[in-house]
C-alpha cells in the first residue's frame, strides 16, 4: 500500500522538523512497553497532538473492573481511548531503552546529512562495484537464458520459415535463437574524502565540555565513516601545543594546560600541504574548543591563517564552540567577526548535550 | 485498492457456514464481503480508519507507525476490521490461525448486524467507501491546486474542530427527512443530478441547507459548530467544502463512539455463541478459549468495552430481556442505564477509583454501585468530549462568536482549549470567546486568532450555570 507510505514519511519528515516547523512543539514522544526475552523494553513513538477541546488531567476518575479492596491502588491508570500499550504489570522493573531510537538515529543522519560541497578529486576516482546483468550475448551459461527475447527469436523465425501454424502455434527455440544475459560492471565515481577532528583538551575544557565534543565528534565520525568508503580520519588534539593522536587516545585523553589553537591550525595545515593535497584530497577540519584563547594575538594569527592559507584548501571548516564555565566564548565572536562573510566556514555553538543534533545539522546539513 | 484476494476455498465454505448460523440465530444483515490482507495492510487499512482511499494527511502516517511498530513487537495485533457500509466490508489478517478466522467471522456478522439494525446507525451514509474516496478526490484536487502544505494547514484546523457537532442531529434530522415516503429517484433523475454535480464542480451534492436554521442563542444553542462555520464562515469554496468533508466524516464515525461497549458486547456475545453452539471442534476449544479470553481480557483499572459489553448482553439475557430490541434502540449510554443495577455491578466486580490526594495515586474509592453507574454515564456522555455549544453567533453586536462549555465538574485542559479557541477565531476571522470554569471560579477565554486573553467573570458563572440549568431542563 503506497499511499500509507506516503502518508508515513511526511509524517517522519515533519516529526524531524523538514516540513510543517508549527507541528513540532506538538510533538511529543510516547512509548509502548513491550517484552524481549525477559527484560522490559520501552519502544519509543513520536505523536503529534494538536490542541483540541478535551478535559484536563484534574477531573481523574473512573470505573474499573476487578478485584481489591477499597484503598487498593489501581495499577495501569485507566485511558481513554484505546491504547496498543500493555501497562507494566511489575512496579520497579528496569526499563531498558530499545536500541530502535539508536538506529533511528543513524537513519535519521544518513537521511539528512552529507558531506558539503564534495567533488570528484585525486587518483582513485573508479572502483568497481558489483554489476547488472543488462546486457546480452548469444553464448553463456543456460541458467542465465534471458527467455523473452529466446522466445521471441525462435518465434521469428519459425514465422519466417513459414512453419507458422495459428492452430498449433508449437515454437521450439534452438541453439542459435538463445540469447544469454550477460554482467556488465558499473564504474562508480569515488570522492576521496579526508576528516580532520581538532579538539581543544586545555584545562578551561571541563569534563563536560569535553564529553560534549566527544559525543559530537563521535557522532559525526561514526556516520561518516559508515558513510562513505574512502575516508581517512586524522585527530588532532591540543593546548598549547597540538599532536596528532590515534582514535582511542581522542575518545579518552583528558589533559589541561594552556590554549593556543593556532598551534593546532598550523599542524592541521602541515598536514594537508604533505600528505592530504588538496588535488587530490576533500578536506573537512571539525575544530571544537570552548573559544577561550590564549590570547588575542593569538586568534589573529588564527584568522590570518584559516583566510589565507586554510579556507582555499578546504571544502568546509567547521567550528563547534562548547559553552564553558571558565571560557569567555569569545573566538568564535572573533571568527564570525573577521570571517563571518567566508561561506566556507560554519560556527555552530553548543550548550549542552541537547544541543549537539542541533550542531551536527548545521555543520552537515549540506546546505539544506 | 490494496491487494486482496477472495477467500481461498476452505474460508468460503466456512464463511457460508457461519453466515447461514447467524441468519437462522436471527441476525439481520447487509451482504458481508470479506477480504483477506496481510497483517501491514491491515495495519495500513486501519490507519485510514477502514477506507483504503482517504484523502492524504501525515495522521494516518502517525497511526500507521504506531500500529506498525505495535504489530512488528508483537504488543498488539488487529484481528479484524469491519466497514460500515453496504455492502459490508469486512478484512480478514491472512496470519489469523484457522480457528481465529471462525472466530472473527462470526464476530463480524454480529457487527454487521447491530450497523444495519441500530437506530443510531440508520442515518449513517452507506456508500460510504465511495463518499470518502470523492472526499479524497477532492482534497487531492485542491492539492494540487493550492499546495499541500496551505490544504494540510487548513485540513488540521478542520480536524481540531471535528467533535464540534451534535451526535443527536442526524437521527433527528432522518426522522424528520423519514415522513415523506421515500421513493426512489428514476434513472433519468440520478442522470441529471450527477450532471448538474458535475457542472457545479463537486461530484456529489451539497447535503441541503436547513431552512428553519435560526441564528444561537442563549435559548438555542447549537452543538453543530462546524455546521455553523461550514455554512456561515466567510471562506473560500474550497475550504468550505473541506469544512463539508470533515464534518461529513465526523457525522459518519459518530455513532461508532456512542455505542463502543454495545456493538462490541453485540459482536463478542454473537462470536462466542456461534462458536461454542455450532462451529467449534474439539481441537479448537483451548485455541478459542485462549483468543477469547484475550480480546475481553480486562486491565486493572481499565475498562475493556468488549469485556463489559458482552457481560452486559448475559446478563440482559438473563434477566428476560429482549437482545435484539436492546441492540436496536440503545447506545452505550442509555444501555448501561438500562441493564446496570446492584447485582450487575458487584457480580462484574466493578468499582470506582479516584486519586487518593495523600499517596497521589490511584486507588479504589467506591464499590457502590449508584456512583459507579453515574460516573460510567457521564464519562461516556457525549462520547467522553467535552460538551461545547455555540450561544452567540453575534456577540454584543460585534459578529463575535460566543462558545460556552457546559460544565459538569470537569475542567478543559486550558491551554489547549486557547489554542482550539485560536482556530474557531482563524476560521470565523473575528474574536471567539469560550465561557468555562476553571478551580472553581467561572473564567472567558478570548482570542482573535493571535492572543489568547483570560477573564475572570460572573457573567461567565451566570452563562455557565444557565447552562446547566438548561441541561438539565433538556
Amino acid at each position: 500500500m503506497h499511499r500509507i507510505e506516503r502518508d508515513r514519511s511526511r509524517f517522519r519528515q515533519i516529526v524531524r522538523g523538514r516540513l510543517r516547523k508549527d507541528l513540532r512543539k506538538y510533538l511529543s514522544s510516547t512509548e509502548l512497553l513491550g517484552r524481549r526475552g525477559d527484560k522490559a523494553v520501552s519502544i519509543p513513538i513520536p505523536q503529534i497532538e494538536l490542541p483540541r477541546f478535551r478535559f484536563g488531567d484534574n477531573s481523574k476518575q473512573g470505573v474499573g473492573q476487578g478485584e481489591g479492596d477499597e484503598g487498593d491502588a489501581v495499577e495501569g491508570e485507566a485511558q481513554d481511548g484505546e491504547g496498543a500499550g500493555t501497562a507494566g504489570d511489575q512496579p520497579g522493573q528496569h526499563i531498558l531503552e530499545v536500541d530502535v531510537d539508536l538506529k533511528e538515529l543513524a537513519e535519521m543522519l544518513g537521511e539528512e546529512l552529507q558531506l558539503p560541497n564534495i567533488e570528484p578529486r585525486g587518483d582513485r576516482q573508479l572502483s568497481t562495484e558489483g554489476g547488472k546483468y543488462t546486457g546480452i550475448r548469444p553464448t553463456g551459461p543456460k541458467s542465465l537464458r534471458h527467455f523473452r527475447r529466446t522466445y521471441d527469436r525462435a518465434l521469428r523465425r519459425v514465422i519466417a520459415s513459414g512453419d507458422w501454424d495459428p492452430a498449433a502455434p508449437k515454437v521450439i527455440p534452438v541453439h542459435d535463437d538463445e540469447r544469454i544475459r550477460n554482467r556488465k560492471s558499473v564504474n562508480k565515481p569515488e570522492s576521496s574524502a579526508v576528516i580532520f577532528h581538532i579538539m581543544d583538551v586545555s584545562g578551561s575544557m571541563g569534563r563536560e565540555q569535553k564529553d560534549v565534543v566527544r559525543i559530537k565528534a563521535f557522532w559525526i565520525d561514526t556516520w561518516l565513516r559508515s558513510q562513505y568508503d574512502n575516508l581517512e580520519v586524522v585527530y588532532i588534539v591540543h593546548d598549547a601545543v597540538a599532536r596528532i593522536v590515534d582514535q582511542e587516545t581522542f575518545f579518552h585523553l583528558r589533559e589541561s594546560g594552556g590554549t593556543k589553537i593556532s598551534s593546532a591550525y598550523e599542524l592541521f595545515l602541515d598536514q594537508v600541504l604533505e600528505r592530504y593535497r588538496p588535488e587530490e584530497w576533500n578536506i573537512y577540519p571539525f575544530h571544537y574548543s570552548d573559544g577561550d584563547n590564549w590570547s588575542a594575538r593569538d586568534t589573529e594569527r588564527c584568522v590570518g591563517l584559516l583566510r589565507d592559507e586554510i579556507l582555499p584548501r578546504v571544502n568546509q571548516f567547521c567550528y563547534g564552540q562548547v559553552k564553558s564555565a571558565y571560557g569567555s566564548g569569545q573566538f568564535k565572536k572573533d571568527l564570525d567577526g573577521a570571517l563571518g562573510e567566508e561561506e566556507k566556514l560554519i560556527t555552530a555553538a553548543v550548550d549542552d548535550r541537547d544541543g549537539v543534533p542541533e550542531a551536527i545539522r548545521a555543520f552537515l546539513g549540506g546546505g539544506v | 485498492m490494496v491487494r486482496t484476494e477472495p477467500l481461498p476455498p476452505e474460508l468460503r465454505a466456512q464463511n457460508l457456514e457461519i453466515e447461514e448460523i447467524a441468519r437462522s440465530a436471527g441476525l439481520d444483515f447487509f451482504q458481508v464481503i470479506f477480504e483477506l490482507l496481510d497483517a501491514r495492510d491491515v495495519n495500513a487499512l486501519a490507519a485510514y480508519t477502514g477506507f483504503p482511499v482517504r484523502y492524504p494527511s501525515w495522521r494516518f502516517g502517525m497511526e500507521f507507525e504506531r500500529l506498525d511498530k505495535g504489530y512488528s513487537w508483537g504488543l498488539s495485533k488487529i484481528y479484524e476490521l469491519v466497514i460500515n457500509n453496504d455492502p459490508t466490508y469486512a478484512y480478514l489478517v491472512r496470519s489469523n490461525s484457522q480457528m481465529e478466522q471462525k472466530l472473527v467471522m462470526a464476530h463480524v456478522y454480529g457487527h454487521a448486524d447491530f450497523f444495519k439494525n441500530n437506530i443510531w446507525f440508520q442515518p449513517t451514509e452507506r456508500q460510504m467507501v465511495s463518499v470518502m474516496a470523492d472526499n479524497g478526490v477532492r482534497v487531492r484536487r485542491y492539492i494540487d491546486t493550492y499546495g499541500q502544505e496551505t490544504v494540510e494547514r487548513f485540513l488540521d484546523m478542520a480536524l481540531a474542530l471535528d467533535d464540534m457537532i451534535d451526535p443527536y442531529l442526524p437521527l433527528r434530522e432522518h426522522r424528520k427527512r423519514k415522513a415523506p415516503v421515500k421513493r426512489r429517484a428514476t434513472p433519468l433523475e440520478r442522470a441529471r443530478r450527477s450532471l448538474d454535480a458535475t457542472f457545479a464542480g463537486r461530484s456529489r451534492p451539497e447535503p441541503e441547507k436547513e431552512p428553519n436554521r435560526e441564528a444561537p442563542s442563549p435559548e438555542r444553542p447549537a452543538a453543530d459548530l462546524l455546521g455553523f462555520l461550514m455554512e456561515a464562515a466567510d471562506l473560500p469554496e474550497w475550504q468550505r467544502d473541506i469544512l463539508h468533508i470533515v464534518r461529513s466524516e465526523a457525522y459518519y464515525f459518530v455513532p461508532q463512539r456512542m455505542t463502543k461497549i454495545i456493538n462490541e458486547g453485540w459482536a463478542s456475545f454473537w462470536h462466542s455463541r456461534i462458536m461454542t453452539r455450532s462451529l467449534l471442534g474439539a481441537s479448537d476449544v483451548v485455541d478459542f478459549a485462549d483468543c477469547h479470553s484475550g480480546a475481553t481480557a480486562s486491565q486493572p483499572g481499565q475498562l475493556n468495552p468488549y469485556k463489559l459489553g458482552i457481560e452486559l448482553f448475559r446478563y440482559a439475557e438473563e434477566k428476560g430481556m429482549d437482545l435484539f430490541r436492546l441492540r436496536a434502540v440503545h447506545n452505550d449510554v442509555s444501555f448501561i442505564d438500562a441493564v446496570i443495577d446492584e447485582e450487575f455491578a458487584r457480580r462484574s466486580n466493578l468499582f470506582l477509583y479516584q486519586r487518593n490526594p495523600r499517596s497521589g495515586r490511584m486507588e479504589i474509592a467506591d464499590r457502590d454501585w449508584r456512583p459507579i453507574k453515574a460516573q460510567l454515564l457521564s464519562s461516556l456522555t457525549g462520547g467522553g468530549v467535552p460538551q461545547i455549544e455555540l450561544v452567540d453567533a453575534d456577540h454584543e453586536g460585534r459578529g463575535e462568536l460566543c462558545l460556552r462549555h457546559h460544565f459538569d465538574g470537569r475542567e478543559l485542559q486550558l491551554d489547549q482549549a486557547g489554542e482550539t479557541l485560536k482556530q474557531v477565531a482563524r476560521i470565523w476571522k473575528r474574536p471567539c470567546h469560550l465561557l468555562t470554569q476553571a478551580e472553581g471560579s467561572p473564567l472567558r477565554l478570548s482570542t482573535d486568532g493571535e492572543e489568547i486573553s483570560r477573564v475572570e467573570t460572573a457573567e461567565a458563572a451566570e452563562d455557565a450555570a444557565e447552562g446547566g440549568d438548561d441541561r438539565l431542563a433538556g
